[in-house]
Formats: structure tokens, sequence, C-alpha cells
């Protein structure tokens, strides 16, 4: 006698009993506050630490990651020691409108491999943006600190929201300074009093070059602006 | 003192057998005494890379970058070295800006 068998490739679950519905929503609830709120835990030492606030709309994702990765290891301040002790605590607000250039929204893309044959899953930035809009910034300065014992508490100083609200105490926060993209930096022509420059001719060319006048561009021998 | 309680006295506070059972502490404590050898000439290096991190961190707070200030005092033939440059930075912060200051004006020369 033939039977026919089916196979599921899911097993069927164990339908919801109330309670465990209730946990699930605590559980749930507790997860969305614990993300939502203003304390920072399992950090050695934030005694004396900023609480310094960066707003990501508009700013590029690697260069400013890169910023907030060195802040959160503080390397920007002199006294800085080795371990994760010495960072400021940063909180990224507006992480959702962090810039990508050129196509990175489609081009760029995120690999993972679930361990199993054929299971590399790769997904492109506007998929992660979708899926959690912090997700990208986190993920560009947790790759950007050291891999070492100290990686994963200095990731639990960094704060990001993808929108305008946060959490922290708008009084106790320091705004980040941010330096203004420049590409090329005029150099400081200006002399101390009393001191000549080393090489006269070259001075010449180097305040020329900063000034950009017409009288300056004769002296480079440079074409008259059109 | 026997060699073996010199052994047992260097082994202190090594984890596990190590610091009681003369065949591994001996192990153990002569592969310290390399480590200690090495480490003497890397603790030479480990200070100075601490010492550049945080004259960095120093100067780029007044808007010049490492490279750029070492460049300008050498040129200035100004030597102080950088244990001090850095111990200026976190304790006496006005010499320190004054010697960035100098290099800052004087790169643009």
């Amino acid at each position: 006698r033939l039977r026919l068998v089916v196979h599921s490739r899911v097993t069927p679950r164990a339908p919801r009993t109330p309670h465990t519905a209730r946990v699930v929503l605590v559980v749930l609830v507790v997860c969305a506050l614990a993300e939502m709120s203003n304390v920072i835990k399992n950090v050695p030492n934030l005694a004396g630490m900023r609480y310094r606030i960066v707003d990501a709309s508009g700013e590029v994702l690697g260069r400013l990651a890169s910023r907030v990765a060195r802040a959160l290891q503080g390397k920007d301040k002199p006294t800085y020691a080795p371990g994760a002790g010495s960072g400021d605590v940063i909180v990224v607000v507006n992480a959702a409108d962090v810039a990508l250039t050129g196509k990175k929204m489609t081009d760029k893309k995120y690999y993972r491999h679930t361990g199993y044959v054929g299971g590399l899953v790769e997904r492109s930035a506007r998929d992660m943006f979708e899926r959690d809009p912090t997700w990208v910034f986190r993920k560009a300065v947790e790759r950007m600190l050291p891999r070492n014992v100290h990686a994963r508490e200095t990731m639990r100083k960094l704060r990001v929201f993808p929108g305008r609200e946060h959490t922290f105490d708008e009084t106790k926060l320091v705004r980040m300074q941010l330096e203004p993209r420049v590409l090329v930096k005029a150099p400081d022509t200006r002399a101390p009093e009393g001191m000549m420059a080393f090489n006269p001719e070259a001075h010449a060319r180097r305040v020329a070059l900063v000034e950009k006048s017409e009288a300056a561009r004769k002296t480079l021998g440079h074409r008259p602006r059109a | 003192m026997t060699v073996r309680e010199k052994i047992f006295a260097a082994a202190k506070g090594m984890r596990g057998r190590a610091k009681n059972c003369i065949k591994i502490a001996r192990n153990r404590v002569e592969k310290s005494w390399q480590y200690q050898y090495r480490d003497r000439r890397n603790k030479k290096r480990d200070w100075r890379r601490l010492w550049i991190t945080r004259i960095n961190a120093a100067t780029r707070e007044h808007g010049v970058k490492y490279n750029e200030f070492i460049n300008g005092l050498g040129r200035e033939n100004v030597c102080v070295d950088r244990k001090i440059l850095a111990e200026l930075a976190v304790n006496e912060p006005h010499s320190f800006k004054a010697l960035v200051d100098r290099v800052k004006h004087m790169r643009g020369l």
C-alpha cells in the first residue's frame, strides 16, 4: 500500500500560549527601553569623561566614523593611555541621514557567511539602512577600532540614534568639533615679529599662491583668469 | 638559596601548576626571562609610541599635525625630545602652545 508522506522543511511551531506572548512582549519592550536609555553600562571608568554629541546628517560616512572612532578611544586627548578608559561618550544623532558618495547606496555590499554551504549573504547599504538605520554607522565605527580586548567596551560608549531625538541630558552634552573638510590647507605665511623668511623668493611664491590675486598670478606665471 | 627555591620565587603569581611544580615552573620562568629580555628593549619603543600619540593629540588641538610639528621643530633646531614634549603637552600647555605657534608660523616661511 502506498502512503504519501509529506515532509515539511519547516517544523511546525508550537502554538503561542498567552503566557509566552506576554513574556515576548515584555522582552521586546525592555529591549526597546534599554536601547533608548541614557545609561552607559559595563564600561571601565566614566568619571571625568565628556558626553559629546555629533550630528551625522550630511556627513560622509567613513570620514565621520574615523573621527568618532578616534574620539571613542581617547586619542584626541593629550592624556591618552591605552585601554578602554580614556575615551569620551559619543552620541550620534541623525544617523539615518549619513551620506554615502557615489553609487554606494546600491553598490556598497556587506557580506556575511552563515556557515552553511552556499550561505553567503550579500546585502547592499540601502538594505541595511532599511533594516536598521543606525547599523551602517555603527558597523563603520566598529571596523575602525582596533580588534582587541577593549573593542566591546569602547563600542558601548557609542550611542547612535537614527533621528534627531536622543535620550541624553541636553545640558551635559558637548558639541563635537568636526574639522571643516578642506582639500588643500593654505599654509600660514605670517612671520612672527622680528623673524625673516628663510628663503625670500620661495616665501614670495607661497604668499602668491595663497593670495591668488592678479598680481600674484603674474609673478607665478599662471594664465590670467578668463 | 637553592636553584629550585630561586625558580619558585620567580614563579610567584603564575597560573596553575606553573607556580608549584618544578618541571613546569622551570619552563615558565625561563620563558618569562626571555620575555623580560625582549621587553626591556620593547619598553623603549612602547613609551615612544605613547609619547607620539599624546603629542599628536595635543598638536591637533592647535591645528597642526604631529608630522608637521616634528618637521618644524627639526627645521628650527629645537632639540626637545618627545618625552618632554608629551610632558609639556599635559602639564605645561602654554609652553607647548608656544612651541606649536612657532612651528605654525615658521612652516609658512
